[in-house]
């Protein structure tokens, strides 16, 4: 059976790791949260200082969705992909690139004008090479999500599925992201939470930032 | 038709046969077995999975048909020059447009006015590639037209945004109806009455080098006869100020594979190629057979190559392997070549590091063309396959110094009545989409 075996959720300047809140800094700006997460994770990735905010947001979550829960080793880079959905694709960057081409125009805010160059950072950083994908849509379509990276495991596209939400404009924000494997197997500390019938609820839930439903119940 | 290279008679079973007894991966025969409704199996008959390249259509900056083209490389004439078309602000940046306004491509094509650029240039290249190809019983065979394209409509979309940017109750929608890439495929396959399988691909520069690979995949797996594959781009102030903005526009005529090379020229036009199963071969005249195809990704950079050019040496490596073919067995490649700092060094190190020590002659076809982004690999496609049929090398433009750390230089001159049994074709993309294509005589 497929399973969420992590979640990660950034939002309203807290971070959250399996429910559980593991960093906070109410006072900075955006940017200057972003940055604070970086350091409070001691990541060190000079690359990092290049991107535009939606990918610093997206790249962050899955650092921390992925620290401690997921063993790079285990899996083949062909087998894992990303799926990622958000409402307002790069549009943050675009408005600065536009803005910036009236003097002269910025390569580095040009490269950032798709959104699934977030894709790209993320699997650069881990030397991902399985499926990619990015949907815009209004609003989290929990149900999309759960047809479409369920389909990628159970045709064997993918052993291993990193997907959610991550949406930037201006200093709205927010990242949900969920680590979904196939055949999963107990995980110690009862984190693993199934991926059935029920799943579309269940990410809902998690995405609320309610508790979700684990292996236990 | 003056190039076909085999009478049909001489493409027996027999023929074919002997040549498999060379041990070519790609003669394997294969069986395609489906699930019925019934729950029970169907098997196909045994069908063998070579592809075979029937028909070439292509228009460029160079020529609107392939007697132009060999003409311009005969005579060393490239197509860059002045903007002349395109509405840009940006007229000190030489490009490589096709000489044909809207309004006479669209006398050539059906007399489609207000039909976006790129959707006029596919349609009369790949119906001068189903011309070529003067297949009786096309109605009868199951066709897939398999279109790549970077830009879509987007010509249109610009002029569409000149007036609705200054008020959004203007501008006519009728130009925002096929800003989609799809949708211009979609409407070349409609006059083409193609009507089995029509698919877009859009993987930035390698897009229809990739055209090419799921069509001879589809025939390989015996899902059908015949597809006409490649791509199609137009010029669009979005693909020049695109480029413009990443600083890797030459503003002199590009000099690929040249130590002093200052980035690449944007062309536009379309090139496709006529694929057909071996069964239907076996009837109809071709030119060669499409033997070997691969595609890698780096994961290095959203815009770069790696500097070890990996996925460029994973791709020739594979299309090698797939084709069953030493590097030896190479007579000629059409590099990718744009004369970019980053991919003319990405692409000469992974030609090192499979060709060393023997390198064939290569050229990027670029020199003349401009890159022609998402129609590149359909273009050059039909180059490559020109190269088998007429024995010939085209030369690469303007090189004067060598790499610093290669040994091996482009070929400068036009070579004729060399004995070319192999090319290799490279189209690498944003995105570290790499692919190459072999073509092989037969």
């Amino acid at each position: 059976m497929n399973g969420i075996t992590a979640s990660c959720i950034i939002a309203d300047h807290a971070v959250r790791k399996n429910g559980k809140l593991v960093f906070e800094d109410r006072h900075a700006d955006l940017p200057g949260f972003l940055l604070s997460v970086y350091q409070h994770f001691g990541l060190n990735y000079p690359r990092f200082f290049k991107m535009d905010n939606l990918s610093k947001l997206g790249w962050l979550a899955v650092e921390i969705l992925l620290k401690d829960s997921f063993r790079k080793a285990d899996h083949e880079a062909g087998q894992v992909g990303i799926v990622l959905m958000n409402a307002h694709s790069s549009l943050d960057t675009d408005l600065k690139y536009f803005e910036s081409a009236k003097d002269i125009p910025s390569p580095s805010l040009f490269v950032y004008t798709l959104p699934n160059i977030m894709i790209g950072e993320i699997c650069i950083r881990h030397q991902f090479k399985g499926e990619g994908v990015f949907f815009i849509s209004e609003e989290f379509d929990a149900g999309h999500f759960v047809r479409y990276t369920g389909g990628l495991l159970d045709a064997d596209v993918l052993q291993v599925c990193i997907g959610g939400w991550v949406d930037l404009l201006d200093s709205e924000y927010k990242a949900a992201l969920f680590l979904i494997e196939k055949e999963v197997l107990p995980v110690e500390g009862g984190q693993s939470r199934p991926f059935d019938v029920l799943a579309k609820e269940n990410i809902e839930k998690i995405f609320r930032g309610e508790k979700g439903r684990t292996k236990e119940e | 038709m003056g190039w076909k290279n085999r009478p049909t008679q001489e493409l027996t079973k027999r023929g074919i046969d002997e040549k498999r007894n060379g041990g070519e991966e790609e003669w394997k025969k294969i069986r395609v077995v489906v699930r019925t409704e019934t729950g029970k199996y169907k098997m196909s008959k045994q069908i063998n999975s070579g592809v075979f390249v029937a028909g070439l259509g292509v228009i460029s900056a160079i020529g609107n048909d392939i007697g132009e083209t060999l003409a311009a490389f005969r005579s060393g004439r490239p197509g860059m020059g002045p903007v002349s078309h395109l509405d840009t602000v940006h007229r000190q940046i030489p490009v490589a447009e096709v000489k044909l306004s809207n309004e006479e491509l669209a006398l050539r094509a059906d007399d489609s006015r207000g039909v976006s650029r790129t959707a006029l240039l596919s349609m009369i290249a790949a119906r001068a590639a189903l011309e070529d190809a003067a297949i009786k019983n096309q109605s009868s065979l199951r066709t897939g037209f398999v279109s790549a394209n970077t830009v879509g409509g987007m010509d249109k979309s610009e002029r569409f945004l000149q007036d609705f940017f200054v008020d959004s109750g203007r501008g006519r929608l009728r130009e925002v109806v096929r800003h989609e890439c799809g949708s211009i495929t979609e409407w070349v396959a409609d006059r083409l009455a193609i009507r089995d399988h029509i698919t877009t691909i859009s993987t930035a520069c390698s897009s229809s080098a990739n055209a090419l690979f799921y069509g001879a995949r589809l025939i390989r797996h015996g899902l059908l006869d015949l597809v006409v594959a490649g791509g199609t781009d137009a010029l669009t102030k979005f693909t020049l100020n695109g480029f413009n903005t990443l600083m890797i526009l030459d503003p002199q005529f590009c000099r690929p594979f040249d130590e002093d090379r200052a980035g690449l020229n944007l062309g536009e036009g379309a090139g496709y190629v006529v694929l057909v199963s071996e069964r239907v071969a076996e009837s109809v005249e071709v030119y060669c057979r499409l033997s070997g195809f691969c595609n890698a990704n780096d994961a290095y950079h959203q815009t770069a190559s790696s500097p070890e050019g990996t996925g460029s040496f994973l791709a020739m490596k594979g299309a090698l392997e797939r084709g069953g073919l030493q590097p030896s067995a190479i007579d000629y490649i059409n590099l990718h070549g744009t004369g970019t700092q980053n991919n003319d060094i990405a692409e000469a190190t992974a030609i090192k590091r499979v060709f060393d020590p023997r390198y064939p002659p290569m050229s990027s076809t670029k020199s003349f063309t401009g890159h022609t982004l998402g129609a590149s690999g359909g273009i050059e496609a039909v180059f490559s396959v020109l190269s088998i049929r007429h024995g010939i090398v085209y030369p690469n433009l303007r090189f004067s110094k060598p790499m610093n750390g290669f040994s091996f230089v482009p070929e400068t001159r036009f070579l004729e009545n060399q004995e070319i049994r192999h090319v290799l074709s490279n189209s690498f993309g944003f995105g570290g989409n790499c692919s190459s294509l072999i073509f092989s005589k037969l």
